[in-house]
């Protein structure tokens, strides 16, 4: 029954949408302008030959000429929205790293975002890891970047770092201002090159450097390396002037989904220069390997 | 094409003859299809349901989101009176069209008449002629009609093409249609995806290549090998290189078979749309490209087609067995089945991720065997300008020197091209000769756009990537010859560059390195005659359309013969050059077609004013 009356209202609608239209184009008729008053039933073509301009009903060429001389009337909607906030969120390693020799398992992270439009965005970017064994111990950084496309390949970002770490509950962490450059390198080559200048004005960068080898359509291997670099000794955090640090990485991922791939791979990593005289005489090891197992991750 | 004869009764018993124009072309093409005059009896077999917005009264549509069935599957589109596409209209040309479009969506909508001549208020684009049609209201367009031919309609507002908010529109001509023909089918192309055209979009804005799965890959190393002849080394060598540019030489098509299904009047390739002709009767096919972003290559497996009409002009015809249409583009062909047996229709998507099928026989029920599909073609250092690579292809650089400016625009001032300055007392410009090449300016537009090679080249015998290479004739645009000269072909005494730019790692995409909201309309001037050099600085192909006016293209040397257009493809690397009559005055939209370019910036609003000396004004104000 509910249904008849729906049925039954819509028609009634219609019929009324239908006949109130009509209605409308019968009144409207009279009062059409020369331009355009025929019967519709009737053929017109001689009215309007080519040489005649299509005008709107009740404007003259010259109204016309005056409207498309200024802005569209305010009210009206943009045409395209060519200019909408946009955020994506990459997940490039989300991983469990076991190490070679033994020892604790970590789990670390490297991710990174932004909001905003083509060439004017917020990026954050964050990375850390984070031991399984027994006490907490970790350590992360966050980059809150505004960033700005300045060529077709290149941004400019600029902006703050904290970063933190803790062991037993120790715990330390440090604001750094931050200028980087970020694009794609000749060669397909993803870069992202950082200075920090920290709150103790100390000075340092890092350089990221990755590629993506597609074995086939879903298949890539991925070779990474991320350099660390010190411009003066810094004692509190172990690091001697020159390069301190490298992570050279080779990932294989299955893109399930570009959102979704699963992956596995090895890291190697080493101390370097100074850094690594200073690990030593702390019989810190200064290279180690390691299994990864983690998946990547787009939204 | 409308002539100011009077005439009388019901249009198929009309019979007039064409102006002085167009009697010899008609007269030679009567010779050539003796079936001319049994043409004029032709009724719209193939298209029972259509809808006559010139009949009294009028006609309704209705737009409204509904589960339609697509491909086996009832995904939810916006249907016009119920339907994807929407329902054939008709019209009599010499009429007044009246179509009255009710709007049940929450949202605002638009139907934009592709290639009709019209009051500015009538052309349907939300934010240049008019609101939009807000939801729960009824828009009415009224208009006479001024002309004839396939054109179609669509949606002007946000991405709602994608959706299925197309049909097609046929105008029957006021005198004798000088195409012979016995029964016509409509044909209407498009793509189609399930998943919602925002999150397209996003993918497209936020992973490069995200729908592309026919890149280069170690795995089809040796495949690439054997297909182009040469040795992995170079094959890898080759890579390399366009690995050092950036760019990837398998980015034919932003949206692929990934996730499109590819449509033939709403059905896919397994439920076989299927035209009923008889042996021996000649069949005009009326093909619409409603795609949002493919470019189909069409073909009816083993016959000859004569194309007869482009974008609803006739043209003198033209023998073929292939033709790519661009988004957006019509072409009306005439086939003609030897015997009963069925042949395939086919539209394979130029990237070749995928096709659209259909079936020409006597009877519904039949089916043809499905060609294999070829393989994806790949681009070439041609298409990203490279002077070596077109050095290649080309001998006629002579073509060139007689303007030995590097732009098109000989003459004009330098630096960038801006649309808003004009030749000073520049005199009719050459309408035959003109540069066969130039070479980029040092401008490269900023961020938004990546420019390659500096030459640009015409490609007006050029089928494109991935055509003409296996044996079958191919359509170009240097085969097109209006069938009557249109009235007014005066030499433009006005020209601009206009480069097609774009990023495609970052999907931002524009005219002269800007986007719509970062620039001013451009401007014509009520009346004169313009010439307008489209540079396409990317590696893409952009279906360029111009609302309320034709563009006449520059097909070759003899300006008399050039085709008007209402959307032209401009290939990669290409410089092509059209002009225009400004004689529809208002403000109108000018854009790529691509509905993700279109909607990502590559669009001006263009003002037909009084005078250029008025200040400019900001589109987007």
């Amino acid at each position: 029954m509910q249904v008849h009356k729906q049925i039954l209202l819509v028609v009634l609608m219609y019929a009324f949408t239908s006949w109130s239209a009509l209605a409308q184009h019968e009144q409207h008729q009279p009062t059409d302008s020369t331009e355009d008053s025929q019967t519709r039933a009737e053929p017109t073509a001689e009215r309007q030959s080519d040489n005649e301009p299509p005008l709107p009903t009740g404007m003259s060429l010259d109204d016309v000429l005056d409207y498309a001389a200024g802005p569209p009337p305010s009210h009206y909607p943009d045409p395209v929205a060519d200019d909408e906030l946009r955020f994506f969120t990459l997940i490039e390693q989300l991983e469990y790293r076991l190490p070679d020799g033994g020892g604790a398992g970590e789990l670390g992270w490297e991710a990174q975002g932004w909001v905003g439009f083509d060439y004017n965005r917020f990026v954050w970017k964050s990375e850390g890891e984070v031991a399984f064994d027994g006490d907490s111990q970790g350590e992360s950084s966050t980059d809150l970047l505004y960033s700005r496309l300045v060529t077709p390949f290149w941004s400019i970002q600029a902006g703050a770092q904290y970063a933190n770490e803790w062991e037993s509950g120790d715990y330390e962490d440090r604001w750094s201002g931050v200028l980087a450059l970020q694009g794609l390198a000749p060669g397909m080559i993803e870069m992202d090159s950082s200075l920090y200048i920290s709150e103790d004005a100390d000075v340092t960068a890092a350089v990221e450097a990755e590629y993506n080898l597609r074995i086939t359509q879903r298949l890539v291997l991925q070779p990474r390396a991320e350099l660390g670099f010190a411009f003066q000794d810094i004692p509190d955090r172990a690091l001697g002037a020159g390069l301190t640090d490298a992570n050279l990485d080779l990932r294989l991922r299955y893109e399930i989904e570009r959102e979704f791939a699963p992956y596995v791979g090895v890291r190697y990593g080493l101390l370097a220069g100074e850094t690594a005289s200073i690990a030593e005489s702390a019989g810190v090891d200064t290279e180690s390997v390691s299994l990864i197992f983690g998946v990547r991750l787009a939204f | 094409m409308t002539d100011s004869t009077r005439f009388h009764s019901e249009h198929w018993t009309r019979r007039r003859f064409l102006g002085t124009g167009g009697c010899a072309a008609l007269t030679a093409y009567g010779m050539l299809h003796p079936g001319l005059r049994t043409a004029l009896a032709a009724s719209p077999l193939g298209a029972p349901n259509a809808l006559d917005a010139t009949a009294p009264g009028g006609i309704d549509l209705f737009i409204e989101r509904q589960s339609i069935a697509i491909g086996g599957r009832r995904p939810e589109a916006i249907t016009i009176n119920g339907g994807v596409p929407g329902p054939l209209i008709r019209m009599q040309e010499g009429r007044e069209a009246l179509i009255r479009v009710h709007n049940r969506l929450d949202e605002s909508t638009s139907i934009h008449w592709h290639g009709i001549l019209l009051p500015f208020t009538m052309d349907g684009v939300p934010g240049v002629s008019f609101e939009g049609i807000g939801p729960g209201t009824t828009f009415t367009y009224r208009y006479q009609v001024r002309q004839n031919g396939t054109y179609w309609y669509h949606s002007h507002s946000g991405l709602q093409e994608q959706l299925g908010h197309y049909g097609q529109l046929i105008i029957d001509p006021a005198d004798d249609d000088p195409v012979g023909y016995d029964i016509e089918h409509s044909i209407v192309l498009s793509d189609w995806t399930d998943m919602d055209p925002h999150v397209v979009m996003d993918k497209l804005k936020t992973m490069e290549g995200y729908f592309n799965y026919q890149r280069p890959t170690l795995a089809n190393l040796e495949t690439q090998a054997e297909a182009s002849g040469e040795s992995i080394a170079d094959v890898i060598k080759k890579r390399l290189s366009w690995q050092r540019m950036r760019m990837d030489p398998t980015d034919i098509a932003d949206v692929t078979g990934a996730t499109y299904k590819f449509l033939m009047n709403g059905k896919t390739s397994e439920e076989n749309w299927t035209a009923i002709a008889k042996p021996g009767q000649r069949v005009r096919l009326r093909i619409a490209n409603a795609s949002a972003l493919t470019y189909y290559d069409f073909r009816v497996e083993g016959l000859p087609m004569t194309v007869v009409q482009a974008d609803g002009q006739n043209i003198e015809p033209v023998e073929t067995d292939e033709l790519r249409i661009a988004v957006a583009e019509t072409y009306d062909v005439i086939v003609t089945l030897p015997d009963d047996r069925p042949r395939t229709i086919f539209a394979e998507a130029m990237d070749r991720s995928g096709f659209a099928r259909g079936t020409i026989a006597p009877q519904s029920g039949l089916q043809a065997a499905i060609p294999e599909r070829r393989r994806r073609p790949m681009l070439t250092m041609a298409d990203m300008g490279m002077m070596h690579a077109v050095m290649g292809n080309e001998s006629a650089e002579t073509g060139s020197t007689n303007h030995g400016d590097h732009k098109a625009t000989a003459g004009m001032e330098d630096a960038g091209s801006e649309h808003t300055k004009r030749a000073g007392s520049a005199g009719p410009l050459p309408t035959s000769g003109l540069p066969e090449r130039i070479k980029h300016g040092p401008d490269t537009h900023g961020p938004g756009a990546i420019v390659m090679g500096k030459t640009r080249y015409r490609q007006l015998s050029d089928p494109g990537s991935g055509l003409g290479d296996d044996g079958r004739r191919v359509l170009t645009y240097s085969q097109l010859r209006c069938l009557e000269t249109p009235p007014d072909r005066r030499a433009p005494t006005r020209q601009f560059d206009l480069h097609l730019t774009g990023n495609m790692h970052k999907y931002i995409w524009g005219f002269d390195g800007k986007k719509w909201s970062e620039s001013e309309m451009i401007r014509f001037q009520y009346g004169e005659r313009l010439r307008i050099n489209m540079i396409n600085d990317t590696m893409m192909n952009h279906p360029i359309h111009l609302h309320g006016m034709w563009m006449d293209l520059y097909a070759g040397d003899n300006y008399a013969k050039n085709p008007r257009k209402h959307t032209v493809n401009v290939q990669p690397a290409e410089l092509l050059t059209v002009d225009i009559t400004a004689d529809a005055p208002g403000q109108w939209a000018f854009h790529c077609h691509v509905l993700y370019h279109m909607k990502m910036g590559m669009f001006r609003t263009v003002a037909v004013v009084r005078s250029l000396d008025e200040e400019a004004t900001h589109a987007g104000s």
